[in-house]
């Protein structure tokens, strides 16, 4: 996704992101015996090879880094469902079709340490890849249409990094509107929020406003 | 005709995209369609002089525009029938042929049509494409008689038998499946047998029938054509020559004596068949992607990916025989519409067929038809001969049957099944398969020319041994293998090749201790592999023992053929025929189990099995359990249980989740067994890539009773059944004067887990007002503790007469034990004798219960309290706490808390009733029964384990 928001301002970093989507379960499967682990977030396994268990990602990417085990890639991430959302997408300009909350994290790291493990990776990655273009491109023209009038946007399906890129963004979009519809919020924005010049610049937009 | 063939434009392209062309049947015509171009095409050739019908350059053809795009396949039906055309637009149509009049949409597809066929006598029209399905539709009516699944990709070709036995229809990935087309069932399906044209859809897979039907033509994965056989489906001969690049596309001869193919390498070559030789060839500048054969005459109309198409003449050289010459044409008539009446209906046809083609033609092809016209002259000769071969065919119909063995006895199971390993796939060519798979690893071969190489993988990378891959010149077909080593060993294959026994040991000190014997005029039918002995059985009905190194201990006389054997640890089994099949189909198998360490036989009997199915796996689980798996299925279990039986604890047909599953079992443990899913039609998994296990519980086939909780009473079934195995685990042990504490543990913690499972059967006895099961399974519950959660559960459904007869059991069962004290403290001494302690006085091995022995005697025997471990002590808590949570599911949580006050009120209720009854027995026993329930029900750490839960 290009730059349009400032990563500086996002409340969390890409990386941040990432490590929150890995506490996703993802199935992996082992190819060696190893006793149950215990850990603060549950009990996983126990580990037989060949025999399916669900793990978080950390653990799978762990795992898969020492070559314990391959993982299996979600049903999502099958090059024909890929194909359905992303030809649902383009032809939905309005809509988001529903994908994993963290899908943009969990096939990034599923590309980078499991590539071997998903069939038709190439193409994959560039659905993957496709799909991402297709869906920014939807917030960035809606984000297009928000207007004073707009108290509120219902955004439905959208992931986390899609929501991590936009929402400093948006929030302050949606206050500065707000700030300019209420007189009186400009007001008290005057005296708390000096910081910004272009909202004490406020005479001509004092002759706009009212319509 | 050596020179260049000039094609003529047809279709315009602006790429390379796949074209057909047809013949007419009297050869008067000819249609040409185009994957890019809207547009079929009607030439008329009989304008022209017949001799010079390729350069016809004057006559416009007919053009049908009923398609929106292109047309990927047309088809005609037989003589002046319809054609039909299939396109990209989903849509199948009919037109009148040759005049080109639109008769009507046929069916719509939801992805395009990649092929379409007709049958001989033209009342059926099958088509395919991009769909799930082959649409079988019926000319007359235009109706969808059947749909066949069962092809994964795209279906790109098909070919009816002129016999009307089957379809044959082949996808992109190159496999090929035969239809029956009276039930429409999957006969045979060869996979990857054609070249992968999935991610190439230029290139469209085909196949066909010999005119005769006895054999089907498919582009083999060598640039050749292989031939299989009808029946079988067995592969038959290939015809291989100067194709650089795979065939594309072919078509018979009118009288099959002749084939002509065309390759990706742009070259048309004509086969003679019989001599499996390459007559005459052509090359062309562009890749020719349609090929027909006149009917009548020596041509071939050809068609290239640009739309180009022009006609050949004399193809086969005048020499040599005409490509029509012995054609039994099929008149059509409105008549013999009917299938069976075809039959009789081609008998009196082929003659007056023939005659009018050849008057009709005579001055046309000169030679091959006045040599044909001789040979016509004799019918009775001719038909002398094609009875001869169908008699012929007949016969080897018969003898492949014989062999075709495991895919025969599916169909209908008459014969007694052959041989198997245990954990094998069948060969598919050019693919790796498995010679062993089990829960350890699997033994992989890859036939290569004449040669193979075998490797071995363990599952479990960190702790196998790395073995390194061999190459095998004997051709194994089967193996065992466990953590030690692996035998492999092949049948004998002709006289030079004897079959041969080969064990490699996977850790040795010493150098060379591979070793391999060999069989003269014996063959090794399978093997197994134990703890430091090789087994196998052979076709003289040896069993042949040797021991790790390769010494020969013993041989054994097995009663029968046998069919499968499997080792493990000390134990063999072996699965013989006892006696032919039974009328009804059912295999007369029998079993028995040898201990090789000891030399004794465990156990000897029939092998039971569902009937009309037959063994397809034999293991022992890693406690040591033997199990079966036969065709339908069914998995049983061995069990000690009434004298030995057979316990069947697995059905296919429950757990399958969807119609078009196959479970290939790799073997099972105390409650579940593990499978790899195959999706049909694969009844076996493949090497690649690595196939992954699954797990699935076990079930009894229970009838459906009225209690609703059918998966409760599978537990309490399952969970029983794991007792028994336990308890008879123990006994042995003991009886050798080992530790049993670790097993005193599971058995105790699954006596805990019937409990629960008893209360919740309860619980839904209660709600269906079962009172008197319910009384009978309070008298099953092991321990006090859920008894007493038995009678809360009572008391929260209202059910007044229940709490008095619980009540009154555990009354009985307290008054019971305060009997019995004294070999309690040498029981408690050493924990683990308290079962040969236990007097065998209850009503049912479920009943023995030590572990309610060392809940109460904390409060009598104090000194020896340190001897309960904590753990147990824990276990206790936890089962007390998890009996309430357990009660039934539609029970309300809350309510249960409540319970905990009213449990005290019960305790001092009972504690009331005891102490009226137990007054004759005196006051000890009152005494020790109030100190035994009260401080019991005032466990501290209850509230404890209560909140844990709720967390």
């Amino acid at each position: 996704m290009a730059g349009q928001t400032d990563h500086s301002i996002s409340i969390f970093s890409a990386a941040e992101v990432e490590f929150i989507a890995e506490d996703e379960m993802i199935e992996i499967v082992p190819n060696i015996r190893m006793n149950a682990l215990n850990l603060l977030c549950g009990d996983f396994g126990p580990f037989l090879p060949q025999i399916p268990c669900t793990v978080p990602l950390w653990l799978a990417v762990a795992l898969k880094k020492r070559g314990k085990c391959s993982i299996r890639t979600p049903d999502w991430m099958s090059v024909e469902k890929l194909t359905q959302v992303l030809e649902a997408e383009r032809e939905s300009p309005r809509e988001f079709q529903p994908l994993p909350f963290h899908y943009v994290e969990i096939s990034r790291l599923l590309l980078d340490h499991a590539h071997d493990d998903i069939p038709e990776v190439y193409m994959v990655r560039s659905l993957i890849e496709d799909i991402r273009n297709v869906r920014f491109h939807k917030v960035e023209s809606g984000l297009e249409t928000i207007s004073g009038r707009t108290h509120a946007v219902k955004l439905k399906n959208l992931s986390a990094m899609e929501v991590n890129l936009v929402r400093p963004f948006m929030a302050r979009v949606l206050q500065a509107f707000y700030k300019h519809d209420s007189p009186e919020m400009v007001q008290q924005a005057d005296t708390s929020a000096s910081k910004r010049p272009q909202v004490v610049d406020r005479g001509p937009r004092r002759d706009l406003r009212p319509r | 005709m050596g020179r260049l063939l000039k094609l003529r434009e047809a279709h315009k392209t602006d790429a390379p995209a796949t074209c057909s062309v047809l013949w007419a049947h009297d050869g008067s015509h000819l249609a040409t369609s185009c994957a890019s171009d809207t547009e079929v095409l009607i030439h008329d050739l009989s304008a022209p002089p017949p001799g010079r019908s390729g350069s016809n350059a004057g006559s416009s053809p007919v053009v049908l525009r009923h398609h929106k795009e292109g047309v990927t396949a047309i088809a005609l039906g037989p003589m002046a029938g319809p054609l039909a055309s299939g396109s990209f637009d989903h849509s199948v149509k009919l037109y009148n042929f040759p005049v080109g009049s639109f008769q009507g949409n046929v069916t719509r597809f939801t992805l395009p049509i990649k092929s379409l066929a007709f049958n001989k006598s033209g009342s059926l029209l099958a088509a395919a494409g991009d769909d799930d399905g082959i649409k079988l539709i019926s000319t007359i009516d235009l109706t969808i008689s059947r749909v066949l699944k069962g092809h994964r990709g795209s279906v790109t070709g098909l070919s009816f038998d002129p016999k009307h036995d089957y379809l044959a229809s082949i996808d992109s990935f190159g496999t090929v499946i035969y239809w029956e087309l009276s039930t429409g069932k999957q006969l045979h399906t060869l996979k990857s047998i054609a070249p992968n044209y999935n991610s190439d859809s230029s290139v469209l897979n085909t196949l066909s029938w010999r005119p005769d039907g006895e054999m089907l033509a498919v582009p083999g994965l060598r640039n050749d054509v292989v031939m299989y056989d009808r029946d079988t489906g067995e592969k038959l001969f290939n015809l291989r020559g100067d194709h650089e690049k795979s065939v594309c596309s072919f078509c018979w001869s009118p009288n099959g004596k002749y084939l002509a193919t065309s390759g990706l390498d742009k070259q048309v070559l004509i086969w003679d068949v019989d001599l499996k030789q390459d007559i005459e060839r052509q090359k062309f500048e562009e890749r020719i992607c349609g090929l027909s054969w006149k009917p009548v005459g020596n041509s071939l109309a050809v068609i290239d990916v640009v739309g180009r198409f022009g006609i050949w003449d004399n193809p086969v050289p005048v020499s040599m025989k005409s490509p029509t010459e012995g054609v039994v044409l099929n008149e059509p008539h409105p008549l013999f519409e009917d299938e069976d009446e075809e039959v009789l209906g081609k008998g009196i046809s082929c003659y007056s067929g023939s005659l009018d083609d050849s008057i009709e033609k005579g001055s046309g092809d000169f030679s091959p038809i006045s040599r044909k016209r001789v040979k016509k002259r004799g019918p009775s000769f001719d038909e002398g001969e094609e009875v001869l071969q169908e008699i012929d065919s007949r016969k080897r119909r018969k003898e492949s049957e014989n062999k075709r063995g495991d895919g025969g006895i599916r169909e209908r199971a008459v014969r007694m099944q052959d041989a198997f390993q245990v954990g094998f796939t069948p060969p598919q060519q050019g693919k790796r398969r498995f010679l062993c798979y089990n829960l350890l690893g699997c033994v992989t071969s890859l036939e290569n020319d004449g040669f193979s190489h075998v490797e071995v993988d363990f599952h479990d990378t960190g702790r196998g041994p790395r073995v390194p891959s061999m190459t095998d010149y004997f051709g194994f077909t089967m193996a065992a293998l466990n953590e030690k080593g692996c035998v492999l060993a092949n049948p004998c294959k002709g006289e030079k090749n004897m079959s041969t026994l080969m064990y490699r040991p996977f850790g040795s000190w010493a150098n060379n201790s591979e070793w391999s014997m060999r069989f003269e005029l014996e063959e090794v039918k399978v093997v197994a592999l134990g703890k430091n002995w090789v087994a196998a059985v052979t076709s003289h009905n040896f069993l042949r023992i040797f021991t790790e190194s390769g010494l020969q201990m013993h041989i054994l006389s097995v009663n029968g053929p046998v069919v499968a054997a499997a080792g493990s640890g000390d134990l063999l089994a072996v699965v013989n025929h006892a006696s032919d099949c039974l009328s009804s189909g059912d295999q007369v198998l029998e079993i028995k189990v040898f201990n090789i360490n000891e030399a004794t036989q465990t156990i000897s009997g029939r092998l039971p099995l569902t009937p009309c199915s037959h063994l397809t796996w034999l293991g022992f689980s890693e406690d040591g359990r033997l199990g079966s798996f036969d065709s339908k299925g069914n998995l049983r279990v061995y069990s000690d249980q009434f004298g030995g039986s057979w316990l069947p604890v697995f059905s296919a047909d429950k757990a399958r989740k969807s119609e078009d599953e196959n479970y290939w079992i790799v073997g099972f443990n105390a409650t579940k067994l593990f499978c790899i899913v195959c999706k049909s039609p694969e009844s076996y998994p493949s090497v690649m890539p690595k196939p992954v296990l699954t797990i699935l519980e076990f079930s009894s086939p229970l009838a459906s009773s009225d209690l609703g909780a059918d998966e409760v009473e599978n537990e309490f079934m399952m969970t029983n059944l794991q007792l028994s195995e336990i308890r008879k685990k123990i006994k042995d042990m003991e009886a050798f004067g080992l530790d049993v504490t670790a097993l005193d543990d599971e058995a105790f913690s699954l006596e805990v887990k019937l409990d629960r499972c008893i209360l919740k059967l309860i619980a839904s006895c209660c709600h269906s007002d079962r009172l008197v099961r319910a009384t009978e399974l309070a008298r099953l519950l092991s321990t006090q503790k859920s008894l007493k959660g038995a009678i809360t559960i009572v008391t929260a459904s209202k059910l007044p007469i229940l709490q008095e007869k619980f009540s009154t059991i555990l009354e009985e069962r307290m008054l019971d034990d305060l009997k019995t004290p004294e070999p309690i403290p040498t029981g408690r001494s050493n924990g683990k004798t308290a079962y040969s302690v236990q007097p065998p006085v209850r009503l049912s091995p479920m009943m023995e219960k030590s572990p309610d022995l060392n809940n109460r005697t904390p409060n009598t025997i104090k000194p020896q309290i340190k001897s309960s471990p904590a753990t147990e002590t824990l276990k206790l808590v936890k089962a007390r706490s998890s009996t309430p949570e357990n009660l039934a599911q539609g029970e309300d949580i809350s309510k249960e808390r409540e319970l905990g006050s009213k449990l005290e009120k019960l305790a001092t209720f009972v504690k009331g009733k005891g102490n009226a009854t137990s007054e004759v027995t005196g006051k000890d026993v009152s005494s020790s029964a109030t100190g035994n329930v009260k401080p019991e029900l005032k466990i501290p750490i209850n509230p404890f384990a209560r909140v844990k839960k709720v967390t």
